[in-house]
């Protein structure tokens, strides 16, 4: 009944989304309203059986892209595709697409219902999508079993205050799972846990999307963990994609300036370097140039180009890529000039 | 080290923390004993319920009902006009430790966005507490002091006129850090700053925090999780589990040799940013329920090298290796006859310096 | 239920003990009735005695078994109207708070007008239409009283739904796929449940008070007895002039009591349903116990010392 999927297989992709949103008034009697690009132009794929990781600091958009990739937010741009089929976005979403893309959220006490059982978030999602009644207890036990979450019984009839956050989070993601989806996007799934049962349940995600084949995106701010368990890594800032390459290439040689002020920024114990760390070049700067280079008004290495022109999706071979005016060819840089004049 | 260090600022003996009264009293700190000296930083780590903050909140007495304070001395090595007085913080009056506050020790909050009033303009707030330190002052003076300050963390003289909604947060928390020394402190107790900041951010405030503290010479306490922050920024380290001091070392030394389980598990939760992938697998298990802690050691059912004497004895904080360090862990027990693991033991001390 | 908890606080339990004498009254009043309270063969301005509980009417009534049988009808269309108003504001405060845009709108415009016109006027004209049979049926009268009851209700409930709104556990229903009533029903609606109850218990002593009111203006069949028509009769009669009290104190305090009783109860809602709201805070009498002078204060923590508690067998 379910077709085939392998590992690599393409099954959701996003083409140019881009999400406005209304930003704050300016000041003055003749208000006029700003328009601000939470997520300018991305486009990403998530294939089955890998990990795509969005990293980010909060207010890149991350989140927003995410929403958008489960249809809880309405694209203002852009395409997104199912398994190679054109999603109507501007319709309602349908409950099947619900059934193939879950989302968890950040914060595993904020996203559980107090007053309801754990059983109430693990059954209700079943019984929306199709599971006959006499089924739903045992489908129930099954995700509970695939988090770890064992003896069940002992879970089933808590209410969330009742759990830890690391045992709240694996409810949240069973109750993902329970549906059997296709795609997994887990935002920030860990950066509200205890430190040490995050590596368990970041586990648990890398074992959930080998064994069931999920196309998954992590979406986090640690770019570390985003090492550890992703395929490919995405670095995004105010919006827009800076950076992106397969496997640890993003974090072991980044090219873009804001990529590696975010690796050198890590704490990192096994480089004591404390007098010589990096610093960015603004310390005090609140905004970001919406005209040229997003990140120019931080950038230690910025140039005159930077500052009026948007640098181009520079390919560096490989599946990696720059959105950097560093990296781009002369041609590319002669061809701004040539525009300016 | 230099001999400041030597001259102590803050002394703790057994000091514990009760929430709740009577019979429905849960432990949160027991029995914590340290002293800190004069310009160092102490780094006290540990996940939530640890009793990290709470430890510090209490040694302030900032802590809000229903928590306790119900053993202890907790001793403050005045400096400044009060110079050499050594202050009881246990047994003084509210006044007594109102002046205190701020002059001699002050606190910078984990949520800056809650600790500053929405409704007043950032210089508004450094005039108050200027003011309310020395009423003489003039209102001119005491502007330029807030300029003087503001620089002193890389903010420029205009964020005065700002509304803290005005402010990202890593401006708003240095502005939480120009007012914390506002009035020269001896001590800046620091609980989670960077936590809700992004890693950029962090790394500016960390290496600002460096450079202030050796400029100014205040000491610090500094709590958080990341222990691998701690170790870039702390002169010494203790590790918290269910409200005990489990490990007590020099940073440098607690990450290249950990002694403590809980340590090293710690230590082991953290993804490296170089090296292979490796399957890493944390710490098993959840962090303990203090309403009903487990009996001998807090950590033993989560402890891989656990034995028959964790779940029946709680291990005391004994100082080990000619004493400049400590561990609660049986493993490390004179009597014991257990083989301590390779990586727990003192032949990992090689490791120091070392990449992963 | 775990999330039910039998309620410690001494003054929800009063609040409930009276509460359950007066549903008691209710089911049962009319039948321990010694007389009936229409019989007018009694001797006329009988102070209390064993013969006549609460004395007699001028008319030669039996005041006790009017007071019982006047609490049937009386607490019947508080429930009735407490009930369809809370029913009402319910519907509206979630649909308003919840689905928006133009829905919130109407949907508040209705509220704000019922909240702008004075319930009782209201109420005196809506009554005057109905045909005087009806206007001793219960139901009738208590849904006229929630017509004019609902929208204080409806408001809170609304700014308490759109705060829960947008909170995680109701984006994450909507993840999964829920529909919209799901939503409403299944995950804001409990959530609200304090609310709700309070807004119940409310309700209920504002309907008591508005049908005793319009009873006592007499603009209700004035032939059935409740604790309004009492009162009615009581003022027709110059009770007050002719120094009857105890005419015109038990419907009085019935009525004051039936309050005292609901608020009671509302003290405790909180501590009753939200299973996260019970303060680890310490009462008083603990404080007491544990030799501690007073409240503890924001910014001085107090020191208590104690026995150090040895954990283990350790040191």
């Amino acid at each position: 009944m379910m077709e085939q999927v392998t590992r690599g297989d393409i099954v959701l992709e996003a083409r140019g989304l881009s999400r406005e949103f209304a930003g704050r008034n300016e000041s003055g009697l003749f208000r006029k309203k700003r328009r601000v690009r939470a997520v300018d132009d991305v486009s990403i794929t998530l294939r089955a059986g890998e990990v795509l990781a969005i990293v980010g600091e909060s207010g890149s958009g991350k989140s927003v892209l995410a929403r958008m990739l489960a249809r809880i937010v309405v694209p203002t741009e852009g395409e997104l595709l199912l398994r190679g089929e054109l999603i109507a976005l501007r319709e309602r979403r349908t409950a099947a697409y619900a059934g193939e893309v879950q989302l968890v959220l950040q914060d595993p006490f904020a996203s559980a219902n107090p007053v309801r059982r754990v059983r109430h978030s693990l059954e209700r999602p079943l019984l929306i999508h199709g599971t006959p009644k006499e089924d739903v207890v045992v489908r129930a036990r099954e995700v509970l079993a695939s988090v770890a979450l064992t003896p069940q019984d002992e879970y089933l009839d808590r209410y969330p205050h009742e759990l830890s956050g690391g045992q709240l989070q694996r409810v949240n993601i069973a109750r993902g799972l329970s549906v059997n989806p296709k795609v997994l996007l887990a935002d920030e799934p860990i950066s509200m846990l205890d430190v040490s049962v995050r590596l368990g349940v970041l586990n648990l995600l890398r074992e959930l999307c080998d064994t069931r084949l999920l196309a998954m995106m992590y979406i986090t701010h640690d770019i570390a963990s985003a090492r550890y368990i992703a395929d490919e890594s995405a670095v995004m800032y105010a919006g827009q994609v800076v950076e992106r390459a397969r496997g640890t290439r993003v974090m072991d040689a980044p090219i873009h300036p804001y990529t590696q002020l975010l690796v050198d920024s890590v704490p990192n114990p096994e480089k004591l370097s404390k007098q010589s760390s990096p610093t960015a070049h603004n310390v005090d700067s609140t905004h970001f140039n919406y005209e040229g280079c997003r990140f120019s008004p931080r950038c230690p290495q910025v140039m005159d180009i930077c500052r009026g022109n948007q640098p181009p999706e520079v390919d560096l071979g490989d599946g990696h890529m720059a959105r950097c005016w560093l990296s781009a060819s002369d041609a590319q840089r002669t061809a701004v000039k040539i525009l300016a004049k | 080290m230099n001999e400041d260090s030597l001259v102590p600022v803050l002394d703790v003996t057994n000091f514990s923390v009760d929430y709740g009264y009577g019979d429905d009293a849960v432990r949160a700190v027991s029995d914590v004993s340290f002293s800190l000296g004069r310009s160092q930083v102490l780094g006290v780590a540990g996940e939530s319920g640890s009793g990290k903050s709470t430890l510090v909140y209490g040694l302030t007495r900032l802590l809000r009902a229903p928590g306790v304070i119900t053993s202890g001395e907790v001793t403050l090595h005045l400096a400044g006009e009060r110079n050499g007085e050594a202050f009881n913080v246990l047994t003084a009056s509210e006044d007594e430790l109102r002046q205190v506050r701020w002059s001699q020790v002050s606190i910078v909050m984990q949520s800056a966005l809650n600790a500053l009033n929405p409704l007043r303009r950032v210089g508004k707030e450094f005039d108050e507490v200027l003011r309310r330190h020395d009423r003489t002052s003039s209102k001119t003076a005491r502007q330029e002091r807030a300029i003087e300050l503001l620089a002193l963390v890389g903010l420029a003289a205009d964020r005065l006129q700002r509304f803290p909604h005005e402010l990202s947060g890593g401006q708003r928390q240095r502005v939480m850090i120009a007012m914390a020394l506002a009035l020269r402190p001896e001590l800046v107790i620091m609980d989670e700053p960077t936590t809700a900041l992004d890693v950029v951010t962090q790394r500016e405030i960390v290496s600002e925090l460096y450079e202030l503290r050796q400029k100014l010479g205040f000491a610090m306490i500094f709590i958080t999780h990341d222990l691998s922050l701690l170790v870039e920024l702390a002169d010494e380290i203790m590790v918290m589990y269910a409200g005990e001091i489990v490990e007590r070392a020099p940073a440098v030394e607690l990450h290249g040799a950990p002694r403590h389980p809980y340590t090293l598990g710690l230590m082991n939760s953290f993804p490296p940013l170089q090296g292979d992938r490796v399957r890493m697998t944390g710490i098993p298990g959840s962090p303990p329920n203090l309403k009903s802690p487990p009996g001998g050691c807090a950590f033993h059912p989560r402890c891989p090298s656990a034995h028959d004497r964790c779940r029946t004895q709680a291990p005391p904080l004994v100082a080990i290796e000619d004493g400049h360090r400590s561990v609660a862990c049986w493993l490390h027990d004179s009597s014991s006859t257990e083989v301590v693991p390779v990586s727990l033991s003192r032949r990992a001390a090689s490791r120091i310096g070392q990449g992963a | 239920m775990r999330s039910m908890r039998v309620p410690r606080s001494p003054k929800v339990l009063v609040g409930l003990c009276i509460l359950g004498i007066f549903i008691l009254l209710t089911l049962i009043g009319p039948w321990i009735a010694p007389y009936d309270p229409n019989d007018t063969s009694f001797v006329p301005n009988l102070r209390p005695s064993w013969q006549h509980l609460f004395g007699t009417t001028t008319l030669g009534q039996d005041v006790i078994s009017q007071l019982l049988v006047g609490c049937r009808v009386t607490m019947v269309v508080g429930f009735i109207a407490g009930t369809l108003a809370t029913i009402i504001s319910l519907v509206v405060g979630l649909a308003a708070g919840y689905i928006g845009g133009r829905t919130d709108e109407g949907l508040s415009l209705l509220s704000n007008v019922f909240l702008a016109i004075p319930g009782l006027p209201l109420l005196i004209v809506i009554n005057s239409y109905l045909p005087a049979g009806e206007q001793a049926n219960p139901l009738v009268v208590g849904l006229v009283i929630a017509l004019t009851g609902w929208a204080w209700g409806a408001r809170v409930l609304r700014a308490q739904t759109m705060s829960l709104r947008d909170r995680d556990f109701v984006e994450a229903a909507r993840i999964i796929g829920e529909s919209r009533w799901r939503i409403m029903l299944g995950e804001i609606g409990p959530n609200l449940l304090p609310i709700i109850a309070a807004s119940f218990l409310f309700t209920i002593l504002y309907s008591v008070g508005v049908y005793t009111t319009l009873a006592f203006l007499g603009l209700t069949n004035v032939a059935t007895w409740n604790w309004g028509t009492m009162l009615y009769w009581a003022q027709t009669n110059n009770a007050a002039l002719a120094n009857e009290w105890w005419w015109l104190a038990p419907p009085g305090i019935a009525i004051a009591l039936v309050g005292t009783s609901l608020a009671l109860i509302n003290f405790g809602i909180d501590e009753f349903i939200n299973p996260r709201l019970r303060a680890a805070g310490l009462t008083a009498r603990q404080r007491r116990r544990v030799g501690m002078a007073r409240r503890p204060r924001l910014g001085f923590t107090p020191v208590q010392r104690s026995e150090v508690r040895k954990k283990g067998a350790s040191s």
